[in-house]
């Protein structure tokens, strides 16, 4: 195939996003995470059909930095509200929490195991189970989203759950920072790993004070676009080309953005519906680029830290379900839930791909696509249940006769 | 390209914008400077944030003193590009070449939605007479000039007169072709609504068929003068009015597709322009179809053969608001700064008479098809500017001879140059003496309730 044939393709792709995000009579149509995407690329892909070569996957390097670091903004100008809610900050802190101790097990598992049953060398295994964590530490807002509007989910646990994903991406976007900081090839190599992690966030910040500047007093519509793009892509590529994290310096930018633009408000009413029709074609080129075809320790590392991972969310819903009231009862489906994951996870494994390509990024990469996957079968379920369970929606309500209860998004 | 001349700007927002140049500017100094030995793509992402960003500002702070957006946009990629402070190297600018074969297609298309057959026919007789007047008397009177400066251009020298002949009839070509970009840049910015407007638009689109034909005429009287052999063939005729053929036809095609589009579906226009500007160009291309042709036939077709003009101009303007200003830049960044430097005298030389000759081109043809007053005045305005169709040309006659070819390419691009540059100021000008420009106020409005985000 050639590279203009899969551009078109990938058109297409998000144009089948773009009517997802914009009929809301198909909302809830398909898989929370996109897994099917995912399972199309690795179909398409080198490992199974190759009508998708490795060349060319490779030569949509630049589409996928855009496509990860525009994910990274969304996410960032997203990051305090849902809907028209606000999202409190004791549900922020326990996001981060709960973020921060999934990843600590899942690296610490990762850590443990490819020091003692993998060839890697020392850097590689500290890269290895730290990306690993940081993957892991995501639960995808997407998944909460799907089941709370195909089952009119409505209370505090499904507020919680909305919530506490979201906030999950913070956690991420620094960690991302500070390993793509501390590692090898790092631009400023005079300078310590802190200033890097300074200069990838703060990019981030002067961008998006910018851009809130630039904004100003009145919404032009048009103009908006224009500064958005420019500021994003030319924070994405200053990023990228100091080695540092390019969706860690779009997240600050749209964090910024969030919190000091007047136009917020506007701002993520604009890039939001871009979400869809940018994360499908990325979903598809990270499933073209899986490689299964790894040593084996790497394959038992993978499992193992989604093991770590399970046992990790579960330990958390079950504590939760002693400290937090709307979980209580339902830690075990509520640990369950966080299990989904999506656009982030496969965010940061594909660009730890394009930065570090090798053995330890295909790693990364089946990782965070079993992970898709394993959270699309276990997660929405879940959730599903716990709401149900906290008499947060009637169990035999069908799912074609649902009603919204948020009108873009949980 | 945005048509965002808008409200008068505050001193405090201009200071802003000011300020975000300096940062849009030493964020990717600074990053060059620390990264300078990158040629991969990841510059190419910077170079498209910086290039979109600084264009849109530097067009911004450069309207307080009436020069065009356009300008704004050339001159960023000028003071960014290879030449100066080198933030968008050569291989970056060659990577962007996708963003201008989106640009083109989409201003064709425009272009063509743009031209209104009632329209048409009110300028009908005053375009016959331009295109015939300026298409001759300009390529004459040029192909003359060439020839009287031709001991001042380096790749002429020790040739005959008969070659002489024919590179100077080749330059005439050159002469006479517009630059449909930057007509469109200019009457996208201003909004301009009147005859020195309307009858640009469809003088430039029209005349891109007519250079078309004339290259194809030239390169045949040409060759036997230069290479002093061989015989006029006309078999150049018959490929070229198959290729004129298929590409009327393939536009029309696109044009009813996308009219149906537009009336059944209407909607994510963006990612269909997308998809027609990346996929179909290249498409186009591998059929011999000229794309230029195929879309401005497209966009006539949709304008005039259903009532979905309005919409697929709205749509076009919206996303070129973004990629024009790339475009543009990128032409900046290409300019050959130092060429321009060595044969700066040979280029103004060229650059005036023709600017001369295309006024009295313009002259001559008003009196004759009787245009009204306005017309007679700044008709001839918006014909000085040259940008890729002139670039292009150059590059087909360098590649028909490659013996004075490079020499030939590298005074085109330098005179290009200073057309591209003075071209687009002298248009807007005249559009704001004639009264054509208006000071409609874009979209804006206060922010969005919460509910109405959500």
């Amino acid at each position: 195939m050639n590279a203009i044939a899969f551009l078109l393709g990938l058109l297409v792709l998000s144009y089948l996003g773009s009517i997802l995000v914009g009929g809301r009579t198909i909302r809830g149509f398909g898989l929370a995470s996109g897994a099917e995407y995912l399972v199309l690329g690795f179909v398409l892909g080198p490992q199974v059909l190759s009508v998708v070569g490795r060349s060319l996957v490779e030569s949509f390097q630049p589409v996928v930095l855009v496509g990860v670091s525009w994910l990274g903004l969304v996410l960032g100008v997203s990051y305090l509200r849902v809907g028209e809610r606000r999202v409190p900050v004791p549900h922020i802190a326990l996001g981060i929490a709960l973020s921060a101790l999934v990843s600590a097990c899942v690296s610490a598992t990762v850590f443990f195991g490819a020091s003692y049953f993998s060839p890697l060398p020392r850097i590689e295994v500290i890269a290895f189970a730290a990306t690993a964590g940081i993957i892991c530490s995501e639960t995808t807002r997407h998944s909460v989203r799907w089941v709370v509007e195909r089952y009119g989910a409505k209370g505090p646990l499904a507020d919680l759950a909305a919530d506490t994903a979201r906030a999950s991406a913070l956690f991420a976007a620094v960690s991302l920072a500070v390993i793509n900081a501390w590692l090898p090839g790092a631009a400023l190599p005079t300078h310590s790993v802190i200033e890097r992690v300074l200069v990838s966030l703060g990019l981030g910040v002067v961008l998006g004070f910018t851009a809130a500047l630039l904004l100003g007093r009145e919404f032009r519509r048009d103009e908006s676009w224009g500064i958005l793009l420019g500021t994003s892509l030319l924070g994405t590529g200053a990023a990228a080309r100091l080695n540092l994290s390019p969706i860690s310096t779009t997240f600050a930018m749209g964090l910024t953005l969030a919190l000091v633009s007047r136009h917020r408000v506007d701002i993520k009413a604009m890039i939001t519906p871009t979400e869809k029709p940018v994360l499908l074609p990325v979903v598809l080129l990270a499933g073209a680029n899986v490689n299964v075809k790894l040593p084996m320790p790497l394959l038992v590392l993978v499992a193992g830290a989604l093991a770590a991972k399970v046992l990790a969310r579960v330990l958390c819903g079950s504590v939760l379900s002693v400290t937090s009231k709307p979980v209580s009862g339902v830690g075990l489906e509520f640990g369950g839930s966080m299990l989904s994951c999506g656009a982030l996870g496969l965010a940061v494994a594909l660009a730890f791909d394009v930065r570090h390509p090798g053995v330890v990024a295909d790693t990364v990469l089946l990782l965070a696509s079993v992970g898709v996957l394993l959270g699309e079968w276990l997660g929405p379920a879940s959730l599903r249940r716990a709401l149900a369970r906290a008499g947060e929606i009637k169990p035999e309500v069908p799912p074609e006769g649902a009603q919204p209860s948020l009108p873009s998004e949980a | 390209m945005s048509g965002h001349s808008g409200p008068k700007k505050t001193r405090g927002t201009r200071a802003i914008q000011a300020a975000a140049l300096l940062v849009t500017f030493g964020v990717l100094y600074g990053v060059t400077r620390v990264t300078p030995e990158l040629e991969s793509h990841l510059g190419t992402v910077a170079a498209v944030g910086f290039l979109l960003l600084a264009g849109t500002l530097m067009s911004e702070l450069l309207e307080t003193i009436g020069l065009p957006h356009l300008s704004g946009y050339l001159l960023a990629g000028i003071i960014g590009g290879p030449h100066i402070l080198h933030l968008v190297d050569h291989h970056t600018v060659a990577e962007l070449s996708p963003v201008n074969t989106l640009a083109l297609s989409l201003i064709a298309l425009a272009g063509g939605a743009e031209l209104r057959l009632d329209t048409l026919r009110s300028v009908a007789r005053g375009l016959a007479w331009a295109t015939l007047i300026q298409s001759t008397f300009v390529l004459v009177c040029m192909a003359g000039v060439f020839m009287a400066i031709a001991s001042f251009v380096p790749f002429t020298q020790g040739m005959t007169l008969k070659a002489l002949i024919g590179v100077s009839l080749l330059w005439g070509v050159l002469a006479v072709s517009r630059s449909p970009s930057a007509c469109m840049g200019i009457l996208s910015q201003t909004r301009a609504k009147g005859p020195v407007a309307t009858f640009s638009l469809a003088f430039i689109m029209l005349s891109d068929v007519v250079v078309i034909i004339l290259l194809a005429t030239m390169l045949m009287l040409a060759r036997p003068l230069i290479t002093g052999s061989g015989s006029i063939s006309l078999e150049d005729f018959s490929v070229l009015g198959h290729e004129i053929l298929a590409s009327i036809a393939v536009g029309v095609t696109l044009g009813l597709g996308l009219a149906v589009y537009l009336r059944l579906v209407g909607r994510q226009l963006l990612l269909v322009l997308l998809a027609i500007g990346f996929g179909l160009s290249d498409t186009f291309a591998y059929i011999h179809v000229d794309s230029l042709l195929a879309f401005l036939a497209a966009g006539f077709v949709v304008t005039n053969l259903s009532g979905q003009g309005p919409k697929l101009l709205h749509s076009i303007e919206q996303t070129g608001s973004v990629v024009f200003v790339v475009f543009f830049a990128t032409a900046g960044a290409h300019l050959d700064i130092p060429l321009l430097q060595k044969l700066w005298p040979v280029a103004v030389a060229l650059c005036v008479s023709r600017a001369f000759f295309t006024v009295i081109a313009g002259r001559m043809s008003s009196r004759l098809a009787e245009d009204p007053a306005i017309l007679k005045r700044w008709g001839w305005s918006s014909l000085v500017s040259q940008a890729g169709l002139a670039l292009g040309l150059s590059v087909v006659i360098a590649k028909a001879f490659p013996a004075f070819g490079e020499g030939f390419r590298s005074l085109a691009i330098a005179a290009i140059a200073l057309n591209e540059m003075f071209g687009p100021i002298l248009f807007k000008f005249a559009l704001d003496r004639a009264g054509e420009t208006t000071h409609q106020e874009p979209e804006v409005r206060p922010s969005l309730p919460p509910s109405a985000a959500a």
